[in-house]
């Protein structure tokens, strides 16, 4: 009788296996690669067994702990705060456009954002912070663009799942906002944060283009910068391995303390939550307040770029017909990998949710986990490495494509897992026995049942990892293709060609074509549907 | 006739805050029979292991050991999807997207390519359960009694010689429960189905049954005649349970 | 069925492999050219090359195209023998003894015969086809008194502010390294550090430096004496200038070389040959935006006779910086990492 949900587990332990293959097959591959080189193979446990004199290391190691930590506080200390005051504050009519946009810094490429912030706090911006924004200013400023929304959009949820009775009772013991607080929101935050948290900080420690180009120089070195200067430059597969394992391991032990730490309730509440209104004493003005400065800083930097964009050859770079041709290309790519994502988190999430169902939490959060992980190995890593393993076999150029499309489907994994997890979990809750009782399974349950329920959640997911692979230039500027550009890779071309205002203009488009290709993936997948007879 | 036979079950030992919660983390051993054309109330605490009965019954849960004898045949050891056997569930027993009609049909054909014949069944079962012109409505234009009430149209179609109602009443007010007692009654005697109905209140159980398990700690305590069991019992558990003592 | 989800991903794979595998010119031979991004993107000189080069040779000539020199170089290292290059385009003379330790290349066994250069052509493995000088950028409407030697500019506190790019990562920031060191000598330390409190932001490449100074992030950027040929024949502005330094500026020659193990070596030879031609020079100034190698002085643009003249040359000998790349580079990281 177990025969369905043994292949399940199956199936998930096989995509388990294959990360654990994408994770460790090119750390090999590249700490094998420095004895091919004729190097000594000795280097890496030298740089292993100086590592704690090594001033360098430590800085570096340091530094990403600091940035990361401190635009994680950041980012989850002001998100709370707006959170609150969006939920406190009711219905207005602009919140739910206002929260749709708060969604968009995570579709947008960094270098698109980089851009923007420095349009608006660059020497000559909007609110110009001189020299000030290169450093840990710059960062945290970016991080803080990109991941305030994002918490906002995370936390938000915790205050709408308390229940409308709970906030009666609050008010007719004439609570204080203080003990309202203690009594019911930090009681059901406390169960959200550790993985917000966790989310949040691993963006922040593998942030790659913000600390290049925010950073300012050699001071504010990251690992995961580290780990790109010693493949790029020095050429030292060692070190880069050396370091990929710390990076790995910092993540990994973070990710145990916050399972540690999560609660996840076995089924979820099905009380009603629908538009609850917060009694409160706060005041309005200052609530409003709050939540106007929030989207202000959020949608600032993408206004000046569009702003600036305007003021460009907008006809010239419109009607070249590379533009669209890369967009087709990156609109490929993203879907392909976005295709790829959901399926490898479709299958640990159904694994991961029929162990939960029978109370084996271990493996569970083991399946969960495994596709969380492989978001800290850079993608540069696993590209060097697969490429030093693939080019002894095969023709590594004709399969550049695929390659890129796997490893940006492997980065999405996080996201698709965060976004479908809790609705997959709650759907198996409700519908795993009715459909073993009538005998649903495979293609038909999934069609007829799964795909319908589920749609809303799989089109979000489908949607961010889509546009979150248009906008990627790491992986696709490593296997160096040439026929076909890729967006970003069209606008790299612009900058290093002198042509500033058509990159800009290019950068914009590029960030138009991210959000467009969300906004329909989510609709279009996400819509409601009859169910069809034969 | 179903026979239980020292069906033995335990859950796993888990470390989860929700599992310690509730107390059926004992070893539980069930024995009891139903007959043909018979529905067998299952009453006890809550706790007492009455849905893991049922879960046991379907294939949800698996049981260690003892057996499931259908007319003498052993169907422990079957898959879900083999076991002659429809649930009814308190609630979310229909999806949500499809209509009435569709969520019928399903539970005959998941790729939904149904015969002539089929569709007259469809129609026949929800002219039975009184829901024919109801048939192009989705579930969240029912009523609770409506939507048990498809549920148990869809148990009819499915033809399956068990039929296991774990609280299907327990959303319900009243006047819809002796309706849908009703219903399911003359749907057992018609059809000649075994069921097992799982509920809170002893009286639906006297009204439903003739015959009444009263389970307690994983283990049928007594199986008694419903009326003899509820209104006068005998055992320090069950007026314990009834608020007597 | 249950496979269906994996299924799908690796059949739209397999046709995006498909179709970049199926060449339409299979009869032909195929050069391969590993080059960097910006020589081969629509406004680099790659596209005009291939057709004028396919003209005459029967063969296609394929691009790739990475970042940059410096990836150019691990590129070669990470494939080794197995590399599917004839040609590599775009190494610079900070690279090359790097680059020949590799036993890639073979020796090209040609001579130039109207070198541009300022100094004689020797290395046996690589022919220069531009060259360039390193050169601080300014706005002459923003900029009135531009620091006049490389010495002003490091020790005078109230020197405009500036942008480099990180040595570890480009050519130009490793550039502005030997051309401290080779005016400083043993106390590069020293101006670095004194250097240290007008740099902006040290960018991982030149394009986003010069694109920051575009966006008046600073008053100069590290870039070439040539800059600003393109603002004045692409853009028609003159306003930009780069500023002469007393010392000399340091030079930087791009090189191609021939891959060993090339079954086309032929068509390699061939195509060094069209590199020094006139047909390839020409196009450089306004393409790729530096000196050609191989080109007389009256052939070029007529903006590019407004440019500083760069002279004295600096250049290290590349065993030198082989040899040192790896202590001055570090050296630099602990000074300004401080």
């Amino acid at each position: 009788m177990l025969n369905l949900a043994n292949r399940k587990t199956a199936t998930g332990l096989f995509v388990v296996v294959l990360l654990a293959f994408f994770i460790s097959a090119p750390l090999l591959s590249l700490f094998f690669a420095s004895n091919l080189l004729g190097r000594q193979f000795t280097q890496a446990q030298a740089v292993t067994l100086s590592f704690w004199n090594n001033p360098y290391l430590q800085r570096v190691i340091v530094f990403s702990l600091l940035q990361a930590g401190l635009s994680t506080l950041l980012s989850v200390s002001l998100g709370l705060i707006v959170a609150r005051a969006f939920a406190r504050f009711g219905k207005f009519p602009l919140r739910h456009i206002i929260l749709s946009l708060f969604g968009l810094p995570l579709v947008v490429p960094a270098i698109v954002a980089v851009l923007g912030i420095i349009s608006v706090y660059g020497s000559h911006g909007w609110l110009p912070l001189g020299s000030k924004l290169y450093g840990l200013t710059g960062i945290l400023l970016a991080h803080l663009f990109f991941n305030l929304p994002l918490a906002i959009r995370l936390l938000l949820p915790v205050w709408q799942s308390i229940p409308q009775q709970h906030w009666r009772i609050s008010s007719q013991l004439s609570m204080t906002t203080r003990q309202q607080w203690k009594h019911l929101e930090w009681p059901a935050l406390r169960e959200a944060l550790p993985g917000v948290v966790l989310l949040i900080f691993m963006l922040c420690l593998t942030s790659f283009a913000v600390v290049l180009s925010l950073g300012g120089g050699p001071k504010s070195t990251t690992l995961e910068v580290a780990i790109y200067q010693s493949l790029r430059f020095d050429f030292d597969p060692s070190l880069a391995v050396v370091l990929s394992l710390l990076q790995l391991g910092i993540s990994l032990l973070l990710a145990l303390l916050a399972t540690k730490l999560t609660y996840k309730p076995d089924v979820e509440a099905t009380l009603n939550t629908f538009n609850t209104q917060i009694p409160h004493s706060s005041s309005k003005l200052f609530l409003g307040l709050l939540i106007a400065v929030a989207s202000v800083f959020v949608l600032s930097p993408l206004l000046a770029m569009i702003i600036e964009a305007f003021q460009g050859p907008i006809n010239e770079v419109l009607t070249d017909s590379k533009l669209w041709q890369a967009a087709a290309f990156s609109l490929m790519i993203g879907l392909c990998a976005g295709l790829i994502s959901v399926s490898l988190a479709w299958s640990l999430l159904s694994a991961s949710t029929q162990h939960a169902y029978w109370g084996n939490k271990k493996l569970a959060s083991l399946f969960e986990l495994s596709g969380s992980i492989i978001y800290v190995v850079p993608p540069l890593v696993i590209g060097t490495g697969l490429f030093i393993l693939l080019s002894q076999t095969i023709n590594v150029f004709e399969w550049a494509i695929p390659l890129v499309i796997i490893i940006n489907g492997l980065m999405g994994l996080p996201f698709v897992i965060r976004t479908l997890g809790p609705a997959i979990r709650q759907h198996t809750m409700r519908y795993q026995r009715l459909c073993a009782g009538l005998d649903l399974h495979g293609w038909q349950r999934f069609k007829q049942i799964d795909f319908p329920l589920l749609r809303k959640p799989i089109g979000l997911s489908m949607a961010l990892v889509t546009s979150m692979a248009m906008g990627d230039l790491g992986v696709i500027a490593l296997f160096g293709t040439p026929e076909t550009a890729t967006l970003p890779l069209l606008l790299y071309q612009r900058l290093s060609a002198y042509q500033i205002p058509q990159a800009t203009i290019t950068a914009v488009f590029l960030l138009m074509s991210c959000l467009v290709t969300f906004w329909l993936l989510e609709h279009f997948i996400g819509k409601q549907q009859k169910a069809q007879y034969a | 006739m179903l026979k239980i036979e020292q069906l033995k079950f335990s859950y796993p030992v888990t470390t989860s805050k929700a599992k310690k919660n509730t107390s059926n983390t004992h070893p539980m051993c069930f024995d009891l029979t139903v007959n043909a054309g018979e529905i067998l109330s299952i009453v006890g605490p809550s706790g007492s292991g009455k849905s893991t009965l049922l879960n046991l019954i379907a294939g949800f849960d698996k049981a260690k050991s003892g057996e499931i004898l259908l007319h003498g045949q052993d169907i422990n050891h079957y898959d879900i999807s083999k076991r002659p056997v429809t649930t009814v569930f308190q609630e979310h027993n229909l999806f949500p997207h499809l209509d009435v009609f569709t969520n019928i049909a399903i539970g005959i054909q998941p790729s939904l390519k149904l015969s002539y014949d089929e569709k007259l069944e469809i129609n026949l079962a929800l002219e039975q359960v009184g829901l024919f012109e109801y048939s192009s409505r989705k579930p969240a234009e029912l009523s609770g009694g409506q939507r048990q009430r498809v549920a148990i149209a869809r148990a009819l179609v499915r033809k399956h010689e068990v039929l296991l109602l774990d609280e299907p009443l327990a959303a319900l007010g009243p006047a819809m429960r002796e309706e849908i007692i009703e219903l399911l009654k003359q749907i057992v005697i018609n059809e000649n189905i075994m069921a097992l109905l799982v509920s809170h209140q002893p009286s639906d159980a006297i009204l439903a049954s003739e015959r009444c398990a009263f389970i307690n700690e994983g283990k049928v305590l007594i199986i008694d005649e419903t009326k003899q069991l509820l209104q006068h019992p005998q055992q320090a558990e069950i007026k314990a349970y009834l608020g007597l003592s | 069925m249950r496979y269906t989800p994996f299924i799908l991903p690796v059949l739209f794979s397999l046709f995006f492999q498909t179709a970049s595998a199926v060449d339409p010119n299979q009869s032909k031979p195929i050069l391969t050219v590993y080059t960097y991004n910006s020589f081969t993107s629509d406004w680099g000189p790659g596209p005009k090359i291939k057709e004028a080069f396919e003209k005459n040779c029967g063969c296609t000539l394929k691009y790739v195209s990475l970042e940059d020199g410096v990836s150019l170089l691990s590129r070669l290292k990470l494939e080794g023998k197995n590399t599917k290059a004839d040609i590599v385009l775009g190494l610079d003379t900070n690279l090359t003894a790097e680059a020949e330790a590799t036993g890639l290349f073979a020796p090209h066994e040609m001579t130039i015969k109207k070198s541009s250069l300022p100094n004689e052509w020797k290395n046996p493995s690589f022919l220069p086809y531009d060259f360039g000088y390193f050169a601080f950028v300014y706005d002459k409407t923003k900029l009135k008194k531009p620091p006049t030697s490389l010495k002003e500019l490091v020790e005078d506190k109230d020197a405009p502010k500036i942008l480099i790019q990180d040595p570890r990562t480009s050519t130009p920031g490793l550039g502005l390294l030997l051309w401290v060191k080779k005016v400083y000598g043993d106390k590069a330390n020293e101006a670095w550090a004194k250097l240290a409190p007008r740099i902006v932001t040290v960018s991982k490449g030149w394009s986003e430096a010069y694109g920051l100074f575009l966006k008046g992030e600073a008053p100069m950027v590290l870039s070439y004496t040539t800059s600003p040929a393109y603002h004045i024949i692409s853009e028609k502005k003159d306003n930009y200038a780069a500023a002469k330094f007393s010392e000399g500026h340091y030079q930087q020659i791009e090189v191609a070389g021939l891959i060993k193990s090339s079954k086309q070596a032929e068509l390699g030879k061939e195509f060094l040959t069209f590199m020094l031609s006139e047909d390839f020079q020409s196009l450089i100034p306004t393409t790729n935006w530096m000196y050609p190698a191989s080109l007389s002085k009256d052939k070029l643009p007529d903006a590019y006779k407004s440019l500083v003249d760069p002279s004295p040359a600096l250049l290290f000998d590349e065993t030198e910086v082989a040899k040192n790349r790896k202590a001055w580079v570090k050296e630099w990281l602990n000074t300004l990492a401080k």
